[in-house]
């Protein structure tokens, strides 16, 4: 942690990371107004001293909106993420684990399902099984499946002709202790890596549906959907489309420079501790 | 040059360190040495003493964090340290000539080999192409190899090891340089292949005069080659003078200790023999292993994959108590047959063990794999990096239920004492240990099984010369305290001769002789056997 902290990439991601997180966790305590409240005299108002980043076209307030859907736009990037490297890691390790035609087959599958743009792919699940915060979520975790199955199979390859490996194999361990206790430890340094990336495209993928009006619903403070809705009166007011469009900005690149950074800290040989 | 008086590279007081994160490291302390035509200087150090580091250094290569320090670099008595990046530049192939470990690295994998000396030569020594081309192939076919002017069209990845080696020096020697740096020349090549090289070098330096730094951990091979010897320990020459006079009567302590950890056939470690009536623990009967089956892709676009054997119907047994050194070049299949017993192959024909046998690797039960323990090359490898020294250790003793819940502590302690570590690694982490210990926790680990059979694939050759020789006796203790029988892989003849009881040679695949070591000279040995003796340098003086 002390390390990345010393990276430059990795000191403005977690600067940024925390400002989210922040937002994310006590956003609504900290929230100067009710985000639902409607304010029919104040609408469409430029940044003030009583309202910073102004109002929208209901006289809501800007800033506590944006701080209340923190905690909507981080749970879903980091909900989606996590359902997906899950399964992602349980096929690629079956792949790379049992080989052979199994693994084969997987792959063939995995690389198929990869030439589907993410977002493309995402859509189409939606459409399938309607929209909602609920099927977004299940749909990028979907999206990312493959793409972290692939990763994990590689990460388990490598580990498996790893010395300590056979040598428990020739000890004669369970398959079941060989992959919890000798190969998952040591291959799990690339899928966390990849999965923090993979948060900040997360988040994008999650604020996209929004926009579109296939994630988030009305009125869901999500990020992606409060640019949707302010959309029509972007000329009156840019400000209602400029914050939120902002505060993705800060938290996708948050999340993608400190996965970079925990990349590079990790990288080399990634065991001074 | 003013002939011998004047040496060709003179060396004074040299400094180099490197930055790093963990602050200034020194690498080269006041370095001195000084090579005279016509000689060669053999320094010799372990891993991390510095000697790569000074080749580098007479090259002007250095990385952006060394650090310089005081003292010269005299080539002709000209400061290499004082020339300009242009200067190095025209010097580096023309006036240094550099040999590389791995001759796999050093050429460009992109051009034929010919056109990789030619091309030297038209830079440097100004020749026209076609007249460079007849020079290359001269200079090849000096090199020994067979048909020159057909090597010269093969690209690097069509030869061998050997081949591309000879190609190497052949570039080396191609502008007839005043010095010629061979950093571990050998070293990546097979006994024969390494001896082969070794004779060539003599004969091209006697021939052209040359002087030469070759710089090896080998301390019988240069005792061999080199006219002088340099020791360097921690960035500092510990020693220099004549080779012979270094060996036979080493006045540092460093040195001393060196040579005697060079294996000598002569000195035995082990002193008992088993006895002859002892019943046999481990016999093979046409064990047979082969790699590379077809995938089901393969198989269903119709694509053929050469198998390969591994090793072909190998028969041999051992008693209780023996130690059988296996030996081969890489690729002879003597790792093959030991993981194949350890049942990490599969493989056709039988096996038996204390009686019992079993004919596929499915047969292999855990009551088997207990008895049977293999320790492998690289400890770094096959020592999980995420678990404790003392989980690492105490896991035999759980899985096949050796010790008590409760005893396990106290057991794993027993153990790291009997490798002679002390008690409290048990705490450590494996990166926290250096490579001679990690060793030591992966033999108290296959010990812990209490096996009647070990199995010890090349578990001295990752390690420096002075750890090899206490990890090989550590070994030969605890076999014989134990008794158990002990399959010792390794290509390093010495050693095995020091502590087998019997041998096999082993060679693509097929064992082609097996004989006692008292044996080693006797007429009816194979001729694969007595050329592999024969390659091996013994030191000088011992």
């Amino acid at each position: 942690m002390r390390e990345i902290l010393r990276h430059p990439t990795g000191l403005a991601g977690a600067l940024m990371l925390s400002l989210v997180l922040t937002a994310a966790l006590v956003g609504s305590l900290i929230a100067p107004y009710d985000p639902q409240l409607f304010h029919p005299i104040a609408r469409l108002q430029g940044p003030s001293t009583t309202h910073w980043l102004g109002t929208d076209q209901f006289g809501r307030d800007i800033l506590s909106r944006i701080l209340n859907g923190a905690w909507a736009t981080v749970s879903f990037g980091v909900t989606a993420t996590v359902l997906g490297v899950a399964a992602g890691a349980a096929v690629g390790m079956t792949a790379g684990l049992i080989g052979g035609a199994v693994d084969n087959v997987i792959m063939r599958i995995v690389d198929g399902v990869l030439a589907v743009p993410d977002l493309l792919f995402t859509l189409l699940i939606v459409t399938v099984l309607g929209g909602g915060t609920g099927h977004a979520m299940l749909a990028v975790a979907v999206a990312f499946t493959p793409g972290m199955a692939r990763i994990a199979r590689s990460a388990v390859l490598s580990v498996r002709t790893r010395e300590y490996v056979q040598a428990a194999v020739a000890r004669g361990e369970s398959t079941g202790y060989v992959l919890v206790r000798e190969v998952l430890p040591n291959a799990m340094g690339p899928l966390i890596v990849e999965a923090t990336i993979r948060v900040s495209f997360a988040i994008m993928l999650g604020a996209t549906l929004g926009f579109l009006g296939l994630g988030a619903q009305p009125p869901s403070t999500e990020w992606g959907l409060m640019i949707a809705e302010a959309r029509q009166f972007m000329f009156r007011n840019p400000w209602a489309v400029i914050a939120p469009g902002a505060a993705i900005a800060v938290a996708a690149m948050g999340f993608n420079l400190f996965g970079d950074a925990l990349r590079d800290v990790m990288d080399p040989r990634g065991r001074r501790r | 040059m003013s002939g011998a008086a004047s040496p060709v590279l003179d060396i004074r007081d040299y400094s180099l360190g490197y930055a790093t994160g963990a602050g200034p490291f020194q690498a080269l302390k006041q370095v001195s040495l000084a090579i005279a035509r016509g000689r060669t200087l053999g320094l010799v150090g372990e891993s991390g003493s510095g000697k790569t580091s000074l080749a580098w250094a007479i090259m002007r290569y250095l990385p952006a964090n060394a650090v310089e320090g005081s003292g010269n670099l005299l080539l002709s008595g000209e400061d290499l340290r004082a020339k300009t990046p242009a200067e190095i530049l025209n010097m580096r192939g023309r006036r240094i000539g550099m040999v590389f470990q791995d001759p796999a690295t050093s050429l460009n994998p992109t051009m034929m080999m010919g056109q990789q000396i030619v091309e030297v030569l038209i830079r440097h020594r100004k020749l026209a192409p076609r007249a460079a081309a007849e020079v290359a192939e001269s200079l090849l076919a000096r090199t020994g190899i067979a048909r020159p002017r057909d090597m010269m069209l093969r690209y690097p990845h069509q030869a061998s090891g050997g081949e591309k080696q000879r190609v190497v020096i052949a570039t080396a020697f191609a502008c007839n340089p005043e010095i010629i740096l061979f950093d571990e020349p050998t070293t990546a090549l097979d006994v024969i292949t390494a001896r082969q090289i070794q004779d060539l070098f003599m004969e091209l330096q006697e021939e052209t005069g040359v002087a030469a730094l070759y710089i090896s951990h080998d301390l019988a091979l240069v005792s061999r080659i080199a006219h002088d010897l340099a020791v360097i320990h921690h960035g500092e020459i510990v020693e220099q003078g004549a080779a012979r006079a270094i060996f036979s009567a080493p006045r540092s302590a460093y040195a001393r200790m060196l040579i005697a950890s060079v294996p000598s056939p002569q000195v035995r470690l082990v002193s008992t023999a088993p006895p002859a009536d002892a019943p046999v623990t481990l016999a093979l009967d046409k064990a047979t292993i082969r790699y590379g089956e077809r995938s089901l892709l393969d198989r269903l676009l119709g694509r053929s994959q050469q198998e390969v054997v591994g090793a072909r119907d190998v028969t041999f047994a051992v008693r209780e108590g023996e130690i059988l050194g296996v030996v081969g070049e890489s690729g002879s299949g003597k790792s093959t047959i030991a993981r194949a017993i350890a049942g990490l192959n599969p493989f056709a024909g039988s096996i038996s063990l204390a009686g019992r046998t079993v004919n596929a690797r499915d047969d292999i039960d855990r009551a088997y794999r207990r008895q049977v323990q293999i320790i492998f090359q690289n400890p770094d490898g096959s020592l999980n990096p995420r678990q404790r020294v003392g989980d690492i250790i105490a896991r035999p003793l759980k899985l096949y239920g050796l010790a008590r819940p409760g005893e396990i502590g106290e057991r794993v302690g027993d153990l790291l004492e009997q490798v002679r570590l002390p008690r409290d690694f048990a705490a450590r982490y494996p990166h926290q240990l250096s490579g001679g210990e990690k060793q030591r926790v992966a033999i108290a680990r296959a010990f812990a099984a209490e096996p009647r059979v070990v199995l010890c694939d090349e578990i001295t050759s990752s390690l420096d010369v002075s750890v090899q020789a206490s990890v090989a006796r550590l070994l030969v203790d605890l076999q014989a305290r134990t008794g158990a029988t002990c399959l010792f892989i390794t290509h390093d003849i010495n050693l095995v001769r020091q502590l087998a009881h019997r041998i096999v040679v082993m060679r693509r695949g097929e064992l082609v002789d097996l004989f006692p070591v008292e044996e080693c000279d006797a007429a009816e040995r194979h001729p694969y056997t007595r050329s592999l003796l024969d390659a091996v340098p013994v030191a000088a003086g011992s």
